[in-house]
């Protein structure tokens, strides 16, 4: 295992070289990144503060937006579990409704919200809303039977029921759902403020990194700042999964 | 158990499931009485029945046809009443030994101090000592049996419905396990201070080590063949190879091979 992650770090290391030699040796620096230029980029987007400020504004719409998408598809998902007719009726619904991607609702979430932030929270909760609601009723469908007929064999009503069987036997697959659809946030929030963040200046945009990037491309055409944005993207990608897999380990100690 | 008011009262009983490929008439024209503090067996070849049968007592499925009477009620639906021990225990794996223990109080409304006691005393009678704070993941097969079993008494039902309990214990365990749930049900006290027991098996000689009556299904559809006296003192466990036993076991093996045979031939195409 740690051979392994040497050889993997030896391999990083030595391609961020080549391609630093590479660059600096002929003249392709305006179109392509180089390595030394994206952590000058980072340093100066650090020191002014517009890095740090652009991320939290995304990560707080996606927070916002996912928190939305949860108080509406958990329930939602819970309760077509426990009532099949209602799976019936919403189930066809909601799989139509998953073949629009979130993206496709920009110019719409646009006319309806406008251009600030609250068109990207809009496509962030449309995003995670549908996996989550078909995840938590898969949930509720794979709880083992067993358990429902002990439930109510001990006298339990369908209150306790959910609450202490239902509920806490979807959880590992929920855990999953989540880190799967905070994905899917993340990846729409980026859309959103590229798409909605053309209006340029300060207090104008939509704010957050998609919004750094547009800026960034139309304005200032600077490819390390560009790169900068895309690293930093990908690394909140991972910090939400792994954070959403440490409360999967916190919420369901007995999935060992 | 004549002159006495069933517990249990089976009354023209037929099930048929209802399936994708067609109807499967699991249970037909069941007749069966069981008294209080009586341990009767139900034993018969794969596909006689036996869990389904278990199953419309419980309440977890409806009647095709006749009745089931459980102390003079209909059952029309599960009930604290009648305790259920599954064949893979069914604990619920994200409680705790004791939290598992007090569901069935907790879900009576039963007060915090109460069930904190009813749960302690379980703990003690079954031998979880020192356990009650593992989850069931963590615990042998012998051990969740018993925490299953703990389970269904802490409502302290008035029949106990018991479907293969101990079919996922190794032989050894098996056998302890049969000592000490005739223990529990009261073996050695007098018969009534004992609760009526259903209890469906794979094993004859577990069935005739447990029971007072055996009751012998016949498959497709499942009827009954057979009922058979077990008339061997209690307490069991000194009789665990008494010739007598032996001679019962043999009986009901002749009644069941046949049938058993042919389940095996179906079930290999």
């Amino acid at each position: 295992m740690r051979r392994d992650r040497w050889i993997a770090i030896t391999t990083v290391v030595c391609i961020v070289l080549l391609w630093q030699v590479a660059i600096s040796a002929n003249g392709l620096h305006a179109k392509v990144p180089s390595p030394l230029g994206i952590v000058a980029a980072i340093a100066a987007h650090v020191a002014d503060g517009s890095l740090p400020s652009a991320l939290r504004d995304s990560f707080l719409r996606v927070a916002k937006g996912f928190a939305i998408a949860a108080l509406i598809g958990l329930p939602v998902g819970t309760a077509m579990g426990m009532t099949p007719i209602l799976a019936r009726a919403v189930a066809p619904f909601l799989d139509a409704l998953r073949s629009i991607a979130p993206i496709a609702w920009i110019p719409i979430a646009v006319l309806w919200l406008g251009v600030r932030g609250d068109a990207a929270v809009f496509i962030v909760t449309y995003a995670a809303v549908l996996p989550l609601a078909l995840s938590a009723h898969q949930a509720v469908r794979l709880i083992d039977q067993r358990l429902l007929q002990a439930s109510h064999a001990l006298g339990a009503g369908w209150f306790l029921t959910l609450r202490a069987v239902i509920i806490p036997g979807s959880i590992p697959v929920l855990i999953t759902a989540v880190r799967v659809s905070m994905g899917f946030a993340w990846g729409a929030v980026i859309a959103a403020e590229l798409a909605v963040g053309v209006k340029i200046g300060p207090g104008q945009g939509s704010q957050g990194i998609g919004q750094m990037m547009i800026e960034t491309l139309y304005v200032r055409r600077d490819v390390d700042t560009l790169a900068m944005c895309m690293l930093c993207v990908g690394l909140v990608s991972l910090a939400i999964d792994a954070g959403a897999r440490g409360l999967g380990r916190r919420l369901a100690p007995w999935k060992v | 158990m004549e002159g006495l008011i069933p517990r249990i009262a089976i009354t023209s009983l037929g099930k048929t499931w209802q399936g994708r490929r067609g109807d499967v008439e699991a249970l037909r024209d069941i007749n069966l009485a069981i008294g209080p503090g009586e341990f009767v067996a139900v034993v018969g070849p794969s596909g006689c029945g036996k869990s389904t049968l278990l199953s419309v007592v419980a309440g977890f499925a409806t009647p095709t046809s006749g009745k089931v009477l459980v102390d003079g009620l209909s059952v029309d639906g599960p009930s604290p009443e009648r305790g259920v021990m599954f064949q893979d225990y069914a604990l619920f794996p994200w409680r705790t030994v004791a939290d598992n223990i007090g569901f069935g109080p907790l879900a009576r409304g039963v007060k915090r101090a109460e069930r904190l006691e009813i749960t302690q005393r379980l703990v003690a009678l079954v031998g979880l000592d020192g356990f009650q704070d593992r989850y069931p993941h963590e615990l042998s097969g012998g051990m969740r049996q018993r925490c299953a079993l703990a389970r269904m008494l802490a409502n302290d039902p008035a029949v106990w419905l018991m479907d293969e309990p101990l079919a996922a214990l190794d032989p050894q365990t098996r056998i302890v396990m049969q000592d000490e749930l005739l223990r529990i049900w009261g073996d050695e006290r007098p018969a009534d201070q004992r609760r009526a027991v259903l209890f469906v098996t794979h094993g004859i000689d577990e069935a005739v080590h447990l029971s007072d009556r055996v009751v012998v299904l016949a498959r497709r559809p499942g009827r009954v063949r057979a009922v058979i006296e077990v008339d061997l003192p209690r307490p069991r466990s000194a009789l665990r190879s008494s010739p007598e036993a032996a001679r019962l076991v043999a009986e009901i093996w002749a009644l069941i091979r046949d049938e058993a045979v042919d389940a095996i031939r179906e079930e290999n195409g």
